[in-house]
């Protein structure tokens, strides 16, 4: 379904990935695991058509993605949680709903998608003429994926969703990112909280200073002393 | 007696005020989506003026009839100068853009003139319909017809904006692209053309200000830099990011302008640079800005 083909990407005159390659099948949960600093988010947000790669390719579905914009690639199917949410902080948590919905394919279902998001997050139903900004942390981050929801993705891409929020939020978020899976929804989750991750997904990619150094199934990195060493702090 | 000459004085003061507050407005839309300072602005005024009073001239065209016309013409000269001149200053970072937007927009504030110039000379224009110079009298106070005009379409465009801004989808784009891009891009939403229209539709309504500048008072291929300071010092008095404040702030400026000049004569110039000041020493944010 996607497929990241040796791409080096660049922030100005700074080379932040070197020769990436991965792939993700349909409906299937990848993660991607690394150091801050490493290249997710670079990865991600390349994926989106926010960066272009100087190198290589990315298709979905059989359509290069990095030879279109990020409006098109929205179209396609392909969405974003970026990592600070990207909450419209001054519109109303409807407003934000709406505008996740704002391409056409997905904006002529409008009304079901956001039926379907008010069942997933019932929260988001109560507040929903408040303004964003007086939102807290984990009404945030709910708002933020049914926002993506809303743009009815056949990829969804998180940015570790799971940042500075409570242990008990944490698990709803996850149980949210099962539940959209469940639908047939493919999930790119780059995650600091590795255990969550890791048992969450299929498969694993391990990023290191720009390079994909290590994948894997998840099971299998997840009891790789190598990976327990450098990440988990197991030592 | 002087009550009379007060409430006149008051009634011209909103008249002056509602052409500051449609300048004012189409500077703060651009400003405050895409943080771009549009120097030039006043100068797009005075061209929607020349516009008017050519159709009214040439072909007796009424400049409220002319005023979508004016629109029109405007919005593509609007389009065309920002696909040209400030697309490339869009791409920089905030501080950037704002330093570059500046010095292109001056580069306008130089241009613009000069081929009003050749086009029009440097003789003052006016458009003077049959009902220009008619009023009637309402408690002993004279009300122009053609001030009054001006005030229900200065109305009418706000209203009109406030509801496009809140209403629609591509108010929502608008708004979303303004609070952020990077996020208003991952919604599917094409940044690059959001920009261009909001651009083209704030130098369209400084055009519909310069179509009722040139009904009520006079144009000059000078006015220009009047206009943006005006403009300028509403903004600042209403605080950024809200529309209908910055209207507001427009005839407040007027009826103090126009209340104050009994007593202070030439002075009232200053006035306003004193208020522009003030407010930034002492309410950065504005009257109606959030902090």
């Amino acid at each position: 379904m996607l497929e990241v083909h040796s791409i080096d990407v660049y922030h100005g005159d700074l080379q932040a990935l070197w020769d990436v390659s991965f792939h993700l099948d349909e409906g299937e949960i990848v993660t991607l695991i690394g150091a801050n600093g490493a290249g997710k988010s670079t990865t991600l947000e390349t994926i989106a058509g926010l960066l272009a790669p100087a190198k290589g390719s990315v298709t979905f579905d059989g359509v290069r993605l990095d030879e279109k914009p990020s409006q098109i690639i929205v179209q396609l199917g392909v969405c974003l949680i970026p990592e600070d949410r990207g909450i419209f902080t001054g519109m109303s948590v409807l407003e934000n709903l709406e505008l996740g919905a704002f391409n056409k394919r997905s904006r002529k279902v409008k009304d079901e998608s956001l039926k379907f998001v008010y069942e997933m997050f019932p929260i988001l139903k109560v507040r929903s003429r408040q303004v964003a900004g007086t939102l807290s942390g984990g009404e945030r981050s709910m708002l933020a994926i049914g926002r993506g929801l809303m743009a009815k993705p056949k990829l969804l891409m998180l940015d570790e969703p799971s940042l500075g929020l409570a242990p008990l939020v944490v698990k709803n978020i996850f149980d949210a990112i099962r539940k959209i899976n469940n639908a047939g929804v493919g999930i790119l989750l780059v995650e600091q909280n590795l255990h969550a991750a890791l048992r969450l997904a299929k498969r694993a990619y391990i990023i290191e200073n720009g390079r994909i150094v290590q994948q894997g199934e998840a099971k299998s990195i997840l009891s790789d002393e190598q990976v327990k060493d450098a990440y988990l702090g197991t030592r | 007696m002087v009550i009379d000459l007060l409430a006149q004085t008051f009634v011209n003061g909103i008249n002056v005020g509602a052409l500051y507050g449609l300048a004012a407005v189409g500077l703060s839309l651009i400003f405050g989506v895409m943080k771009i300072l549009n120097i030039a602005h006043g100068e797009f005024l005075m061209v929607g003026g020349y516009i008017a009073f050519w159709f009214f001239t040439l072909y007796g065209i009424d400049p409220f009839w002319g005023l979508p016309l004016v629109a029109i013409i405007l919005f593509l000269l609007g389009a065309g100068c920002y696909k040209l001149l400030f697309s490339g200053v869009a791409k920089f970072m905030e501080e950037t853009k704002i330093k570059n937007s500046l010095l292109v927009g001056f580069g306008l504030f130089l241009i613009i003139p000069q081929i009003a110039r050749m086009l029009w000379t440097a003789d003052e224009r006016a458009i003077t319909p049959a009902y220009s110079g008619g009023s009637f009298p309402i408690l002993g106070i004279r009300i122009a017809y053609a001030p009054l005009g001006g005030i229900a379409v200065a109305l009418v465009v706000i209203l009109g904006l406030h509801l496009l801004l809140s209403r629609t989808y591509f108010g929502k784009s608008v708004r979303a692209a303004s609070e952020n891009w990077k996020a208003a891009k991952l919604m599917g939403i094409n940044v690059d053309w959001t920009f261009l229209l909001t651009f083209a539709l704030g130098v369209a309504l400084a055009g519909l200000a310069g179509v009722l500048v040139g009904l009520t008072q006079v144009i000059t291929p000078a006015v220009g830099m009047t206009w943006t300071l005006k403009a300028l010092i509403v903004i600042v008095l209403a605080g950024m990011g809200s529309i209908s404040g910055a209207f507001l702030a427009g005839l407040i400026l007027g009826v103090v302008e126009a209340v104050s000049a009994i007593f202070m004569g030439p002075y009232t110039i200053a006035l306003g640079m004193v208020i522009f000041l003030v407010i930034l020493m002492f309410r950065p944010q504005g009257l109606f800005g959030k902090v």
